[in-house]
């Protein structure tokens, strides 16, 4: 049990500040960036009219993807972030998977790779929205419905990174905790395979498929 | 007055006994009841099947009964426990078992009671789903369960692991609100994934082909409802495992035991609200399945966001923790 | 062991904080989940304005969600600045 919250860390002294840097999570993240360059890759290499099988898989993986920017944010704007929200979800999806591979840990597992996320999509989401409606009437909105509700209206903002944030890693967190508990009560008898495959693969999708919809979601509210 | 160790743990020990067993009992019951409530109506209407429900109305009671089963087992292990090391941090952990596994109990008996009271009256209005009916209430009133295990496990560990010499003053209050955490957060999740799974038993009556939609988004309704209980479950781990350095300061458990309430409290209205939203999904995939992927889509992001609240109260929590 | 007034007052805010944030989460939680489950009946009912009825319920979750914002603040100002 000793294991529990102990983390790899490189730690660097620049003038006095000390930088951290998880090793673990950063070599996990370049894991999961390399599987989908080679998955992209290879998904992309020799197309045909008539797709190989994991060319089909890419195809309808982004056109799916696609399709869900599109519903929400209309065409023109589609085409514009239909590629980041594919590439965020990929990215989600296997972090959240990595985990089932025995001695890989999932990135997502980590505040910073989820708050980073989070914190990128709120940027995206605002500067999407001041470009759209134009500075003045963005800032007009935060005076809604009187002018002295913008102190809560900035944190009801702010809010949103932090839940978008905190609900995926708390997901994979916890699903990670009661994995390596229950291991621990059983001896690793019957039970584990059976929690792999609830929270490693279908929480881990359904959490990657929510963080992405309400990046979607942020954005298309911050637009129209 | 002076209290002996023994005897202090003694009473710490009966009264989470009492407390497990006392609220334990209070959900199945009531879901129990709604069964059996749904199960009468269900024969008035169709008396020819009688046998038929009488089954499927014993089968679902069996599994909702589950969930005080678990607070039996905590009560008795309370009872009859040895203690091999007398300390006073195991009568806080004691007090905490019994807290966690009382309250986790309330919600999943009273959820499971849904899917076992909705799918008697479906097999009264469509007998010949009847087997595909029992199967999806077993499946929803099994995962339904899950809150009510995760307080089993925190109630089990906070009896079992010896957790050494840690520090009495603040780590009693951590035991305490660990077990407070993980079963007040049980109770929201619990009910609410008793409200979807209710609600496709319902839908899978009315539109018996639909049941593969039905079932898929009764499942991620639930799994994404139980997320307020894993919050509960991971604020209550990181205060069993954490080493409090000792204080003898009053504010210190203090913290420790508002982290603890934060959370637990914080995770019902959310665990709720995420199955009232999977409810409303389910109940319009069985009427429109053209529509489930929609309907799917509607349903993740309502339920995300209603979650933000826990995820606020899991924030104040860590923050009590961590950063007081 | 003495308690000082100090102290107590410090005690109190923790546990205020908590309480605060947890009760002050279960009305909002309830509320949106109702919301949703209505945009989903509303959706069963008309599929074809689903963009609308999703921007809806995001307008009418994000008031109700204001009282958890206050909470939040109060949580927030009870650690930080009591």
């Amino acid at each position: 049990m000793g294991e529990l919250g102990r983390l790899h860390q490189l730690i660097i002294p620049v003038f006095g500040h000390n930088i951290t840097i998880n090793l673990e999570v950063m070599v996990m993240t370049w894991i999961v960036f390399a599987l989908l360059i080679v998955l992209g890759l290879f998904a992309s290499h020799k197309r045909n009219i008539l797709p190989r099988p994991i060319q089909a898989l890419g195809e309808l993986i982004v056109s799916l993807l696609y399709d869900l920017t599109e519903d929400a944010l209309g065409e023109e704007l589609a085409q514009k972030y239909a590629p980041l929200i594919c590439a965020l979800f990929m990215f989600l999806l296997l972090s959240n998977w990595l985990g089932i591979i025995p001695h890989l840990e999932e990135p997502t597992k980590d505040l910073n790779t989820t708050l980073g996320l989070g914190v990128m999509g709120f940027l995206i989401a605002h500067y999407a929205g001041i470009k759209s409606k134009g500075f003045k009437a963005y800032i007009k909105e935060y005076f809604q419905p009187i002018f002295f509700m913008m102190p809560l209206n900035l944190i009801g903002e702010l809010a949103k990174i932090v839940s978008i944030s905190f609900r995926l890693f708390g997901n994979i967190m916890g699903g990670s905790i009661i994995i390596l508990v229950v291991s621990y009560l059983t001896y690793n008898l019957a039970l584990p395979p059976f929690l792999y495959g609830f929270f490693g693969l279908f929480v881990g999708t359904i959490q990657a498929f929510v963080f992405t919809m309400l990046t979607v979601v942020y954005i298309s509210v911050q637009v129209k | 007055m002076e209290l002996e160790v023994e005897t202090v743990i003694k009473i710490a020990a009966y009264t989470g006994s009492g407390i497990a067993m006392g609220l334990g009992a209070v959900g199945a019951a009531i879901g129990e009841g709604y069964t059996a409530a749904r199960a009468n109506l269900a024969v008035s209407r169709n008396p020819k099947i009688s046998g038929d429900i009488f089954k499927n109305m014993l089968v679902g009671q069996a599994v909702a009964e589950s969930a005080s089963i678990f607070a039996l087992v905590i009560a008795i292990l309370l009872l009859f426990m040895d203690f091999a090391s007398p300390s006073l941090l195991k009568a806080a952990a004691f007090l905490g078992a019994g807290l966690c596994m009382g309250f986790g109990a309330i919600g999943s008996g009273v959820g499971s009671g849904y899917p076992g009271g909705e799918s008697c009256f479906g097999i009264s209005q469509q007998p010949q789903a009847g087997s595909q009916l029992t199967t999806n209430m077993l499946i929803g009133s099994a995962v339904c369960q899950t809150p009510a295990i995760f307080s089993m496990v925190v109630a089990l560990m906070l009896i079992f692991i010896d957790f050494g010499n840690a520090p009495l003053t603040p780590t009693w209050a951590a035991f305490v609100g660990a077990g407070l955490s993980m079963g007040l957060a049980a109770i929201g999740s619990g009910y609410g994934g008793g409200l979807a799974a209710g609600a496709s038993c319902e839908g899978i009556a009315r539109t018996p082909q639909a049941v593969t939609s039905v079932t898929t988004i009764m499942l991620v309704g639930q799994a994404v409802s139980q997320t307020p209980s894993i919050f509960g479950l991971l604020v209550s781990f990181i205060l069993m495992f954490k080493t409090f350095p000792e204080s003898s300061m009053l504010a210190t458990p203090m913290a420790l035991l508002g982290a603890g309430l934060c959370m637990g409290f914080g995770g019902i209205g959310p665990g709720i609200g995420n199955g009232m939203a999977a409810e409303g999904a389910v109940r319009w995939v069985a009427r429109n399945v053209e529509h489930s992927n929609e309907l799917m889509r509607i349903m993740l992001v309502g339920q995300a966001v209603s979650q933000s609240t826990a995820i606020y109260a899991m924030v104040v929590s860590l923050v009590l923790i961590f950063v007081v | 062991m003495a308690i000082e007034g100090a102290e107590i007052v410090k005690a109190a805010a923790f546990i205020g904080a908590g309480l605060a944030m947890g009760l002050g989460a279960i009305g909002p939680g309830v509320g949106e989940g109702m919301v949703a489950a209505k945009a989903c009946e509303a959706i069963g009912r008309n599929p074809k304005e689903a963009g609308l009825l999703t921007r809806t319920m995001l307008v009418g979750q994000a008031v109700s969600e204001s009282t958890g914002i206050y909470s939040l603040v109060v949580a927030l100002l009870l650690l930080f600045v009591v």
